[in-house]
């Protein structure tokens, strides 16, 4: 028993990110824990006292995974308000009837604003469906993504969003990585940029990104790449955070443990392992009594923001034009543009 | 009881039968030297160990099956004495963690030139001694991680190479038994930084991946024990190959061993016979 646990505390030792951002001193947890293990230890409840130890890193990328469990620390989200509620999206504001494609739910909703619901950064999008959504809710008023919920996935994913709003190369993160065994032993920086989607539709309007605490990881990426863009503001509550790519390694009993190895840090190189805050202005909170009785607040919000805007393709017939009357009714520039 | 008496004598004399059997070929003194390309082609199966702290602390074992080919030639400017040789081998292989808990599986190819010079000790034994360049890479893929699923090797060598052989024969069967080794001296190789994830290097960071190899951060062999039986038209060759790769760098460590049982066959033989014009002299 007391070789696994060793293990398990060696590679975490050699190979977790945090120790230094997080003030921990894990020689001394390890100490702890490990004067716990008697001859009496059954591998269940050697399981349980390594899950409560790699908690003390407060981090949800970090799981021990066996044949019976798989540990996971919750409290990142769980000691917040959810702010959010699939069924009132669907039921309230999608009135149950969307499309969807590539893993997005997408609509025109009521005042011309388009919509996107984004739950999972691990379903790859595809462009030319992308293309479809943007091209089929082009004449909207602004673009909402939302993102509330969004454990992560791929980061590879960003790009594919991210270069449908940028102009120009954007340098919209940094990784590092560790270079030796050292709790200080880092990489310097390296940017992470992002390019146009040449030859697709990109969108040039307003966007409003909604977050609340349970977007995580590459979720959490991308809010602190979209906060950037000029365009762009975030409305909700805080990220979750999840800033560290994970690695995997194993123990000699054959459970995986899985951990950050790889911080990421947003443009200003500020590690993201906490979270991304609304932009100024903008924390907003969905309480889980409104959001029953049908009222979702931070889609509330946001469609506020968005509603005054102009539309860039007005109809044709005045009688039918809510824009009748305002002078910036398609003078604006068109959120619907080919990149090249 | 006559029988019984009989019966022990005739058994020894089978036995010294074979064993005054077992002597140089005669032909040795009339093999001549000609360049046809001499070739083995070959099917390999054992077991494999694969430590790769990249992926994992742990040894991962399993199967190993491979194919692999051997062409040598006489040189024109000394068809005696100068060998040339390709060799490739292509490998395929699955393991588990100690515990079964977790499966690896590993895809790996390699190509060498080898040039090589041979001398005659005795009639019926030889040694070769040369050096070559090689190739060697593929990848190791742990199916149960994150953002560090594999591990990629890519190694440039030069490497000196030889063997020693010797033949007989076993009644009218010429047989050669050689063993032949490479071994890389100095190396160029890829290795990721201690931490640093494929997608990083994906996004352009190429610093600290390409590493000068020697035996102390580089160490490799390659060693085929093996026995041709040679029929004339055709041999067939029977072996045991040992290979070791390992290497070091940025904290991290890899070792693969190999030990596989080897089946080949050699079409025209390997000119023990007279009637054959295939050449030995590889070995």
């Amino acid at each position: 028993m007391r070789g696994n646990f060793d293990a398990l505390a060696d590679i975490i030792d050699r190979h977790y990110c945090f120790f230094a951002d997080k003030n921990i001193d894990w020689a001394e947890i390890t100490s702890q824990y490990r004067s716990q293990i008697t001859e009496e230890t059954t591998i269940f409840d050697l399981f349980f006292l390594c899950s409560q130890m790699l908690d003390e890193l407060k981090d949800g990328h970090v799981n021990l995974s066996s044949k019976f469990s798989v540990s996971y620390y919750r409290n990142w989200w769980s000691d917040y308000p959810q702010d959010f509620d699939l069924r009132t999206l669907e039921e309230y504001y999608l009135d149950f009837n969307w499309m969807s494609a590539s893993g997005i739910i997408y609509k025109q909703l009521p005042g011309e604003i388009a919509y996107i619901y984004y739950p999972s950064f691990a379903t790859i999008i595809s462009e030319t469906t992308l293309d479809y959504i943007l091209a089929l809710m082009a004449n909207s008023r602004g673009l909402i993504i939302d993102i509330r919920d969004n454990g992560g996935g791929a980061l590879t994913n960003i790009n594919t969003l991210v270069g449908r709003f940028i102009e120009k190369k954007t340098t919209g993160a940094y990784l590092m990585h560790k270079t030796g065994p050292g709790h200080d032993d880092f990489s310097e920086p390296y940017p992470i940029e992002y390019e146009p989607s040449y030859g697709h539709i990109g969108w040039r309007g307003d966007i409003v990104v909604l977050t609340n605490r349970s977007c995580f990881s590459a979720a959490n990426t991308f809010v602190a790449v979209m906060k950037d863009l000029p365009n762009v503001k975030i409305v909700g509550a805080k990220t979750g955070g999840g800033g560290g790519m994970p690695f995997t390694s194993e123990l000699p009993i054959g459970w995986g443990i899985r951990f950050s190895a790889c911080p990421i840090l947003d443009s200003g190189k500020n590690n993201i392992e906490y979270g991304i805050d609304p932009s100024p202005g903008c924390e907003v909170h969905s309480p889980a009594e409104e959001l029953a009785e049908g009222k979702d607040a931070i889609l509330d919000f946001a469609i506020d923001l968005l509603k005054d805007n102009p539309l860039p393709f007005p109809p044709a017939d005045p009688d039918t034009n809510p824009d009748d009357g305002n002078p910036e009714a398609g003078q604006g520039n068109p959120p619907f543009v080919i990149i090249d | 009881m006559r029988a019984k008496v009989f019966i022990p004598k005739v058994i020894i004399a089978l036995i010294l039968m074979i064993f005054s059997s077992i002597s140089p070929v005669k032909a040795q003194d009339s093999i001549t030297t000609s360049r046809p390309v001499t070739g083995l082609y070959s099917l390999e199966l054992g077991g494999i160990s694969v430590n790769a702290s990249y992926l994992t602390p742990l040894t991962y074992k399993g199967t190993q099956p491979a194919i692999s080919g051997l062409w040598a030639k006489a040189m024109p400017f000394n068809p005696e004495s100068a060998i040339m040789v390709f060799d490739v081998k292509a490998d395929f292989c699955n393991l588990l963690n100690p515990a079964k808990s977790a499966r690896m599986v590993g895809l790996t190819g390699r190509f060498s030139w080898h040039l090589e010079w041979r001398k005659r000790l005795q009639k019926n034994f030889q040694v070769t001694a040369g050096g070559g360049a090689g190739i060697f890479g593929g990848a190791y893929y742990l199916l149960r991680n994150s953002n560090n699923p594999v591990e990629a090797l890519a190694n440039v060598s030069i490497m000196a190479s030889g063997s020693i052989s010797k033949h007989f024969t076993i009644g009218r069967l010429p047989v050669l038994v050689a063993d032949r080794i490479k071994l890389p001296l100095v190396s160029a190789f890829f290795c990721p930084e201690y931490g640093e994830t494929y997608y990083e290097i994906y996004l352009g960071n190429h610093k600290g991946l390409a590493h000068a190899g020697w035996w102390g951060n580089n160490f490799r062999l390659d060693n085929l024990l093996s026995i041709t039986l040679d029929f004339g038209r055709t041999a067939m060759l029977l072996g045991y190959r040992l290979d070791i790769y390992t290497q070091w760098a940025n904290n991290l460590n890899t070792k693969i061993i190999s030990n596989s049982f080897v089946i080949g066959v050699i079409p025209g033989g390997i000119g023990l016979k007279k009637h054959s014009k295939a050449n030995y002299a590889w070995y």
